[in-house]
């Protein structure tokens, strides 16, 4: 009688030591006691790039520079004292679909605080809605069409005016041999049809006859009767817009059809030296590559750049033109974040329009407010045996970028400084387009 | 079994197993050892039951604690061979993608190189952490689109591809394996009772009759060794965390090779 209480006690106390070891061992006790407390939590951000599929030769390479300046970012002690951290996931080269979902999970779902991504313009359309609704910002590195100026989106490629038009300014003067019959050849899809309206309302506005144009479709392989074709139209230059790894069988179909650099010079918009690679020295020496930047530009910052990429990701990869502006849309997004002192999209929107530059591997670049583009040098290169790119010509002054050039767009007007874009009359991409033969 | 574990130095945590043990053992030996006697009637034959049922009792225990720790141990060397397999299949398929013509070498040499890369740098940092990797699903797709479209010219060229797609699926087997086995520990279940066992253990003793100063000292002992076994298991569990795991040392090789090719 006396001792049941103490009993009852004795078990409870027992049970009571039994139940706090076992709590510990399922771990939400000790957890709490000896778990260290969190470091800065990391600022994420979002690669969006085609790692499988056709576009996959061109956007790894971007994901690559991207995540170099991560590196370089972190390297040097963070973000507003915080470590950044990329979110990868791949497009998969489908930007109808893959695209704006692996958009929208970056952006709902890891919270990432700005995207980079795309190549295709067709995935940068399919992306930038979802951005605008997120009111977040898709850096977008590679040059395009323009006629765009969408919400969020800061184009740190080259516009039409900034690339096409003076290469074909080029070609039509003296240095580049009075050229007057040129053929246009691209993939089907928005950019080369779009550019490619661009450059045929130029060379009109000049009085030169575009003999030809043809498209092929993305991720296309076989380009025996578009090349019969072409050289049946006997132009005197050819302008090719085709995108990813079509152009490896584009090129090694022009060679097999004895199509050298002599007998019709190719000037391409869409191909670097990384794409190059996948091609033999004889199919491609002699032609004519466009853009703004080139690995073999010799200054200091761009063989800092070379070196710091080859030593990251191997000692034989190149860099070329949108990984450099992958690059650096990484590192004026850090700007942008470091002068807005937060990683809000909205709040680092409007510290870059105050006015930023950054000192690139290709030279200055800066960031143009009214167009959220950026100005830079036009470059002309020509591919050497060794596989990469001699600069031939460039412009003197970084160029000023331009979406809506007045002779293709007219009344189109893309200026944030002063409100959304103004639409001007409707285009039709194929008025006075030649079909080829 | 809990994760920060794996997050606290190796002697530290063995120290905190032991620690904890002894501590527990000594609180009962002082708070609960003089309630506990008197309820058991306090005869003097006592010590020969107790002993009785703890002999019995640790030849249960000891089973249980063996067996787990050569489990434990297995599925350790399991998945170092898993890795080992992973690793030379790996470089088999470095050395093949060697012997392609221009420029397929090249490109097959930039995705592997980015796959090893991928693995040392961020997947195993990603192991150690109890998450399984994704990213490497996306550099083994492309690797796979790049060699599926390669189109052998020569009799030569056929035997040599046909044994890359071999020594391909050789490998993504292993890797798949390695993969599988990043989540793969002791059921939670099995360590209640461990733990179970490990405080019935220690409440037997309590139930002798000796002096507070051999109390402490035996049943500190028994603590101390019941700790550290249980320490070991814990620590060999899971094969890619904590001190004793598996690094991605024999990727590193293929990985510099790669890097300088």
């Amino acid at each position: 009688m006396v001792r049941r209480p103490r009993l009852s006690r004795t078990v409870l106390a027992v049970a009571a030591v039994c139940a706090a070891l076992l709590s510990g061992c399922d771990g939400r006790l000790l957890e709490k006691l000896f778990t260290p407390p969190p470091g800065p939590t990391p600022i994420r951000i979002g690669l969006l790039h085609s790692q499988t599929g056709t576009m996959a030769i061109s956007e790894t390479g971007l994901r690559d520079a991207e995540e170099l300046a991560l590196l370089e970012i972190d390297a040097a002690g963070g973000l507003l004292g915080h470590p950044v951290e990329a979110v990868i996931e791949d497009g998969r080269s489908r930007s109808a679909d893959i695209f704006p979902r692996r958009a929208r999970k970056l952006l709902s779902e890891d919270k990432v605080f700005a995207l980079f991504g795309g190549w295709t313009s067709d995935s940068r359309k399919a992306m930038a809605p979802i951005i605008a609704e997120a009111k977040s910002l898709l850096f977008y590195a590679v040059q395009y069409e323009g006629n765009e100026c969408a919400e969020g989106v800061i184009y740190t490629g080259s516009t039409p005016n900034q690339q096409i038009l003076p290469a074909l300014d080029w070609f039509l003067g003296d240095a580049g041999g009075r050229r007057r019959r040129f053929y246009l050849i691209g993939s089907d899809y928005v950019y080369p049809r779009t550019a490619n309206y661009v450059a045929r309302k130029y060379l009109a506005s000049k009085g030169v006859e575009v003999v030809g144009e043809a498209y092929v479709p993305l991720g296309s392989h076989d380009f025996r009767r578009p090349i019969a074709e072409l050289r049946g139209t006997n132009p005197d230059v050819v302008l090719s817009t085709i995108n990813g790894d079509s152009n490896v069988d584009f090129y090694a179909e022009l060679a097999k059809q004895g199509v050298g650099p002599d007998e019709l010079p190719v000037v391409a918009t869409s191909i670097g030296e990384n794409e190059i690679r996948s091609l033999l020295p004889s199919q491609v020496a002699g032609q004519w590559v466009l853009a703004n930047y080139f690995q073999s530009i010799d200054t200091p910052a761009n063989r800092a750049f070379v070196d710091a990429f080859r030593s990251e990701f191997g000692l034989d990869r190149v860099t070329d033109d949108p990984m450099e502006s992958a690059y650096v849309a990484v590192k004026l997004w850090k700007l942008g974040v470091e002068r807005a002192g937060t990683t809000d999209p909205q709040t680092v929107l409007a510290a870059l329009s105050k006015g930023a530059s950054i000192e690139g591997p290709g030279g200055t670049v800066r960031f143009d407010p009214r167009t959220r583009h950026l100005a830079k040098k036009f470059r002309l290169g020509l591919v050497r045996e060794d596989r990469q790119i001699a600069v031939v010509h460039e412009s003197p002054e970084p160029i000023e970028p331009d979406p809506y050039p007045a002779f293709a767009f007219p009344g189109w007007r893309c200026d944030w400084t002063q409100g959304p874009p103004v639409a001007g009359a409707p285009i039709d991409l194929s008025a006075g387009s030649t079909p080829g033969r | 079994m809990v994760s920060w574990i794996f997050d606290v130095p190796t002697w530290e945590f063995a120290a905190l197993t032991s620690g904890a043990f002894i501590l527990f053992s000594w609180l009962g030996a002082i708070f609960a050892r003089p309630i506990l006697r008197p309820l058991l009637g306090g005869r003097s034959s006592l010590n020969d039951i107790v002993g009785y049922i703890l002999s019995i009792f640790g030849v249960f225990y000891g089973l249980l604690l063996g067996l787990l720790a050569v489990a434990a141990y297995q599925g350790y060397g399991t998945t170092q061979g898993i890795v080992a397999k992973e690793a030379s299949s790996l470089a088999a398929l470095r050395r093949d993608i060697a012997a392609y013509p221009e420029p397929e070498r090249q490109n097959l040499t930039w995705l592997l190189r980015d796959y090893t890369r991928y693995v040392v740098k961020q997947a195993w940092p990603l192991q150690q952490k109890g998450i399984v990797p994704k990213g490497g699903d996306v550099r083994m797709t492309a690797f796979q689109e790049r060699l599926l479209r390669f189109q052998p010219m020569t009799a030569a060229e056929e035997v040599m591809h046909a044994e890359t797609l071999r020594q391909f699926n050789v490998y993504y087997e292993a890797r798949r394996m390695r993969l599988q086995s990043v989540g793969t520990s002791i059921p939670g279940t099995m360590w209640y009772v461990v733990f179970l066992g490990a405080i019935a253990n220690l409440v037997l003793v309590w139930l002798f009759d000796m002096s507070l100063l051999s109390h402490l000292f035996l049943g500190g002992l028994l603590a101390a060794f019941l700790g550290a076994m249980i320490f070991l298991i814990a620590d060999m569990d899971n094969p890619f965390r904590g001190a004793v795991s598996l690094s991605a040392a024999p990727f590193e090789p293929i990985l510099s090779d790669l890097m300088e090719d």
